[in-house]
């Protein structure tokens, strides 16, 4: 907790309750996958990403909320809301959420959809030889896979893991005047979801469950079933390491974590909507679940199933035209992007401009024979990641001292990093498993070079992983730079992150949870103080998301001072902008789009010296306090340029903006009379475009004189 | 080139680079030959490494350089390890701390593989050097990660953090003009020299080191309060006693080192300057800031200035140090100049080619001196005359007594200093002076040094090396022998001025049949000398096997 926290005192009239701001923003997404004017498979896939961001919302936030309450916690928060008050606000939005949701899946993109020949069927729509086709598959592949289980006293019900799709059936009982008997039976997770009956076109699918349920006889023969539903439950997904623990054991322990996180507690119970009361009755009460916590669904449970079908080949007139990234270095630069970093410092801004040169800087570090070491964070790296193997290639020579930290505890993706950790440490590089106490969020490479003219160090620094599939898909800004003091802080960094040296004092970095946090609060109160003296004070900056109750304060008292601040807030927003007194200087907007935003850019004017940053951090406690992040500067004038014009063109969106109220809602921004629309996402793509095509008709007119033929 | 007369060269497998320790300390330049080398081409600047194992933390620098450029650094560690704590409250490392520190340099040791460091000097001051464990520690050190520790006496962290000083401030007033007071407050001691215009001419080695004074406050359970006031008390004692050793009134300049300045010039920045040559604090800022400090306990300390703990708890003895030595002085200002231990370290690592070890600072080491003979009211100009010709004598015998340019500079500081007894009685003036200059510091000399020192002037007359002499025999063998060897040149030159007139003003030596001819060139009346000259030639004679001829040169008048 920061000092401050302590001391402050309780104002909610000037804080958003963070769990309803995050809710507001997956509504965005949903307006996004609404969107009539949208191709059909763009609004699927931003179905699927609201059904998803629910999953995690669910596992980690609203299970966070009900442990709260469970140990007797009502102290409220910033917005004065106890964890019990918060929790009715999030059930009833999220039923509405997931009623529209579904209203757009089931009555307006799975039909559409089927107009274009993709069609989900249930069973009872094939034909005979179909259905008989399917039953020899469910016979040869799906029947074996499964464990029929009826529950009664002397067999408790089964553990299921979560997010995982059940059945549950009610059977007539054995005698008379007993309740009926409930049975589960678990859809095999391994098997493919979508079905694709024998004998139907390409793409026609049925849902395995059907499959299941329409043979569910044949697993309980001799037994009257009388009714079946499809059942999903979200566990508290919450990872609590034992601080105590022995460091060695470190990625034993958190195996075993990941083993007991299917054990854990069960926050919310999906349900078909046409579920009869009795067999809810029986399910809620086994799986200890409030009403509050069932939601009926009307359509298909797990929408993470069709995103397979965003990517479906020949559909290309309800998808969104491809937006390629263009390349920031000529093919001759890319040979040697040393070489260009000797002279200028790279700016790169995904994925409008290709991540390539960022793959290229740690594989050309890897085979150069004159790179000493390369020392890297990777947090979520892909699966089949060209730089893990960059890495593992340059360990496996013994030449290079090759150090990564690998965060394993990377929400979700634990599993993976524990394979690339192994595979990592066994090519011979010397492989960090985290920090205690701390998730390494900081993107940083470092590579140390022998050169002619001695030591020199190349660092890339980004707002974004060091993942190049999602690097297409999230706004990203990276920096490449051999700045000497940038290089000896990285290095201190990467000394710090080892153990083998305390945390440095830095020259141009700033770094949580050491400095960042103080950092942030000093530019913020210079501007504050520069307003008061009477010059024209401004802060522009992007993130992800704004919850942070000390920098929000510190944003209150600049805007009274008569800052004037702009916000480029994408997800949660617990600032409260336009308030009498307290921000009225501030406005704070959000852009959803085909790209997920998530650069984090920081403007300063301080008296015309303008200062910009970028960062791995959002104004997040978490990011504040209990991650490992890291800011840098962009200093050369042209980068500085490249990222404001940027940042600047986010407020001038007319399309995919929302502009937040002073009242938590947020409205949407039209072209006025007159005006064009502005798409911000587009006019980047576009620009980039742009710049590629300039830089190569500069460089690509060239005379050639003849000769004569001689 | 590294390897010189005074390196020897020690090479160990372990690791994937094998590390070459140069070593300077005085102990270990003995009996060394020159072992030339061709120099070797460097087109890259070569990266060399200091690592200096203190009371508070061990620190690692990494630097680079060549003959031409100052050394760059290019990277720094720090880990906080109090070895001190244990040191001074109870005399020995315990195996926690040890474990600590071992880890930390397994790190280190990692960092300068990185860079393929070769070079590097690696030092333990009196935390480790007072530890009765310090030989096992080192030998567990190099075990672990090959590293070669020296433990380095007082002089010798001194005379390298005055050679980091005197590159920082090259140009500065504060070396320039006047004295200055060089002020370094380590976690072990405090390291004061005076200089006048550069030159150490007072230095020694004082009861201030932050954790030392921490330690001995330790089992005192005041309030606060009470705890500062007694370490007020503590370093006030500490300061009257350097005050009797140096005219600190006179200091105009200020000159302090240490990360415990640094942190308190950052939280006065207002009120800071920054120059070419460091940080400047001027005195009244400084002197609230340390009563602001003062008045908050270490646990407030790490919350409110954010500070690691083992720096917060030596942060408030090694200010008050300062403070108090800075308010018995004239000067108004601070000068905090980007200069520490490991600094000194890389620049003699850099710079090994033009020569280094003490023998480079022979003018300080003479200024020293000869303010310690003032101070004794020694006869300047018998002392001046005699280490002249001692020089003159040491340089012509070289092929004969094959000693080193260290051991010159031994002989002539024992010259300047060998009838200082006589501040005691002139009875028995030789043993006075060897209990005297045993104990007195010398700007760059370690104990050792001084203890040749004292039995080379102890021979100057009477009885020769006996085995009844304990302090001469406290000296190891080759050591003893050089005592000999030195001492009869000295008897000798010491004889030539015997009526303390100078009226030698030079002398040859040359050899003729078997015996030494000492050609004395002087006015006046030489008989004195001729007899002294020849009844005190008999340690000479008992060295170096050969007769000594007295001859009044050509060039008399």
């Amino acid at each position: 907790m920061s000092p401050a926290a302590k001391t402050r005192k309780k104002e909610p009239e000037l804080f958003f309750n963070r769990e309803l701001s995050w809710l507001a923003f997956n509504g965005r997404v949903l307006e996004e996958a609404m969107d009539t004017s949208s191709p059909l498979l763009e609004r699927l896939k931003f179905a699927v990403i609201v059904a998803s961001n629910l999953d995690e919302f669910f596992m980690v936030r609203v299970a966070a909320l009900k442990h709260d309450v469970d140990e007797g916690d009502t102290a409220p928060d910033s917005a004065g809301l106890t964890p019990g008050q918060q929790l009715t606000a999030i059930s009833q939005r999220a039923h509405e959420m997931v009623e529209r949701l579904y209203k757009g899946i089931a009555d307006e993109i799975l039909p559409g959809l089927a107009s274009h020949g993709i069609r989900m069927l249930p069973v009872g729509d094939l034909d005979t030889a179909q259905r008989s086709l399917l039953a020899r598959y469910f016979a040869d592949e799906v029947h074996p896979a499964l464990t029929p289980l009826a529950i009664d006293v002397s067999r408790p019900f089964p553990h299921l893991a979560s997010l995982s799709l059940n059945l549950a059936l009610l059977l007539s009982p054995p005698n008379e005047g007993e309740p009926p008997r409930l049975a589960v039976v678990q859809v095999p997770g391994r098997l493919p979801r979508l079905v694709r009956p024998p004998g139907a076109d390409g793409n026609t699918y049925v849902f395995l469950e059907d499959v299941i349920r329409a043979e569910l006889p044949t697993l309980f023969p001799g037994q009257t079933l009388l009714e079946s539903t499809v059942f999903r439950i979200s566990r508290d997904a919450e990872m609590e390491l034992d601080d105590e623990g022995d460091t060695g054991n470190y990625l034993e322990v958190l195996e075993e974590e990941l083993r007991k996180r299917r054990r854990s507690r069960t926050v919310r119970l999906e349900v078909d909507a046409g579920v009869s009361d009795t067999l809810l009755a029986r399910l809620t009460e086994r799986l200890g679940v409030d009403a509050d916590d069932v939601y009926r669904m009307r359509g298909p449970m797990d929408l993470r199933a069709l995103a397979g079908l965003v990517e479906l080949p020949s559909l290309e007139h309800i998808r969104d035209a491809p937006w390629k990234p263009v390349a920031v270095l000529d093919p001759a630069d890319m040979e040697d992007p040393f070489a260009v970093l000797d002279q200028r410092d790279i700016l790169i801004h995904q994925p409008y401009e290709s991540f390539d040169p960022v793959v290229q800087f740690v594989a050309r570090a890897a085979e150069d024979p004159d790179v000493l070491a390369i020392k890297q964070t990777l947090y979520r790296a892909s699966g089949d990641s060209p730089i893990v193997q960059a890495l593992a290639r340059a360990a496996d020579q013994g030449r290079k001292q090759v150090t990564v930290l690998v965060e394993l505890m990377a929400r979700f993706d634990e599993q993976s990093n524990i394979r690339w950790a192994r595979e990592l440490e066994e090519s011979g590089a010397h492989v960090i498993y985290g920090i205690r106490g701390y998730k390494t969020h900081a993107k940083i490479c470092l590579v140390v070079r022998r050169g002619r003219q001695g030591i020199r160090r190349y660092v890339h620094l980004g707002t974004g992983n060091y993942n190049e599939r999602t690097a297409r898909i999230y706004t990203d800004f990276g920096l490449m730079t051999a700045d000497q003091d940038i290089g000896e802080d990285a290095s201190a960094f990467f000394n710090a992150l080892t153990g083998y040296s305390d945390p440095p004092r830095m020259k141009k970095l700033a770094m949580a949870p050491t400095t960042l946090r103080d950092r942030f609060l000093r530019l913020i109160e210079r501007e504050r103080r520069r307003a008061e003296a009477g010059q024209a004070a401004e802060i522009r900056a992007k993130m992800n998301s704004l919850v942070d109750e000390d920098v929000i304060r510190a944003l209150y008292d600049a805007s009274r001072a008569g800052v004037k601040i702009r916000l480029n807030v994408r997800g949660i927003c617990c600032l409260r902008p336009g308030l009498k007194g307290a921000s009225e200087t501030i406005e704070v907007v959000s852009i959803v789009d085909r790209f997920l935003e998530h650069a984090r850019v920081f403007y300063f004017r301080n008296g015309g010296d303008e200062e910009i940053y970028l960062a791995s951090a959002d104004w997040m406690p978490r990011n504040l306090d209990r991650r490992i992040e890291l800011m840098f500067p962009v200093e050369s004038k042209e980068l500085q340029q490249k990222v404001m014009s940027a940042l600047d063109s986010m407020f001038l969106d007319n399309v995919k903006s929302r502009w937040l109220q002073s009242d938590g809602s947020y409205k949407r921004r039209k072209p006025g009379k007159g005006e064009e629309p502005f798409r911000v996402q587009l006019h980047l793509y576009r620009e980039a475009q742009r710049t590629l095509e300039r830089a190569r008709a500069s460089a690509g007119i060239t005379f050639e004189p003849l000769d004569g033929g001689r | 080139m590294f390897v010189t007369a005074m390196s020897p060269l020690l090479v160990y497998a372990s690791g994937p680079f094998p590390l070459t320790r140069v070593s300077l300390s005085m102990a270990s330049a003995r009996q060394t030959d020159p072992s030339p080398e061709p120099p070797r081409v460097q087109e890259a600047p070569s990266v060399v490494a200091a690592v200096d194992m203190g009371a508070s933390a061990i620190r690692l620098v990494v630097a680079e350089a060549n003959a031409a450029h100052e050394p760059r650094v290019i990277e720094e560690a720090t880990r906080g390890v109090l070895l001190g704590k244990d040191t001074f409250s109870h005399g020995k490392l315990d195996a926690a701390t040890m474990e600590a520190t071992l880890k930390a340099l397994e790190g280190f040791r990692r960092i300068m593989d990185t860079y393929g460091v070769v070079h590097y000097r690696a030092v333990a001051t009196s935390a480790v050097r007072e530890a009765e464990n310090c030989d096992t520690f080192i030998d567990r050190i190099r075990l672990r990660t090959g590293l070669e520790v020296e433990v380095i006496d007082g002089s010798e962290e001194n005379r390298l953090t005055y050679v980091a000083v005197r590159s920082a401030l090259a140009g500065h007033e504060a070396l320039v003009e006047g004295d200055a007071l060089l002020v370094g407050v380590g976690g072990g001691s405090g390291d004061i020299s005076f200089l006048r215009k550069g030159e150490p001419i007072h230095s020694g080695i004082y009861a201030l080191g932050s954790v030392r004074l921490r330690q001995s406050l330790s089992s005192y359970h005041g309030s606060h309060e009470q705890k500062v006031r007694l370490l007020r008390r503590q370093i006030h004692n500490v300061v009257e006693d350097i005050r009797r050793e140096m005219p600190l009134r006179e200091a105009r300049h200020f000159i302090a080192l240490g990360t415990h300045l640094r942190f308190a010039a950052e939280r006065i920045s207002g009120e800071t300057h920054s120059t070419a040559h460091g940080l400047e604090i001027p005195k009244a800022p400084f002197l609230a800031f340390c009563d602001q400090i003062m008045a908050d306990d270490t646990e407030r300390l790490v919350e409110r200035e954010r500070l690691p703990q083992a720096e917060a708890e030596t942060l408030v003895p090694a200010l008050l140090a300062c403070r108090e030595l800075l308010v018995e002085t004239a000067a108004e200002k601070i000068v905090v100049p980007e200069a520490s231990l490991c600094g000194g370290l890389l620049l003699e690592l850099t710079r090994v080619e033009q020569g280094h070890g003490i023998e480079d600072f022979r003018r300080q080491v003479l200024a020293s001196a000869s303010a310690l003979g003032e101070k004794y009211r020694y006869d300047v100009s018998h002392a001046r005359n005699v280490a002249h010709l001692a020089m003159r004598l040491f340089d012509q015998m070289r092929p004969e007594h094959g000693l080193s340019d260290r051991h010159r500079l031994l002989l002539e500081v024992a010259a300047l200093l060998h009838d200082v007894g006589i501040y005691v009685n002139l009875k028995g003036h030789h043993k006075h002076a060897e209990y005297l200059l045993s104990v007195s510091e010398v700007f760059g000399l370690s104990r050792e040094d001084m203890t040749i020192v004292a039995c080379v002037a102890r021979y100057h007359r009477r009885a020769t090396p006996q085995k009844s002499h304990l302090t001469y025999m406290s000296l190891d063998r080759d050591t003893r022998v050089g005592v000999n060897k030195l001492a009869s040149i000295l008897r000798l030159a010491n004889a030539l001025d015997a009526d303390h007139l100078q009226k030698i003003k030079d002398v040859r030596l040359s050899f003729e049949e078997g015996t030494w001819v000492v050609e004395a060139e002087g006015a006046g009346d030489l008989t004195m000398e001729r007899l002294a000259s020849l009844s005190r030639s008999d340690l000479l004679t008992e060295v170096f096997g050969r007769r000594i001829a007295f001859r009044e040169g050509p060039g008399r008048i």
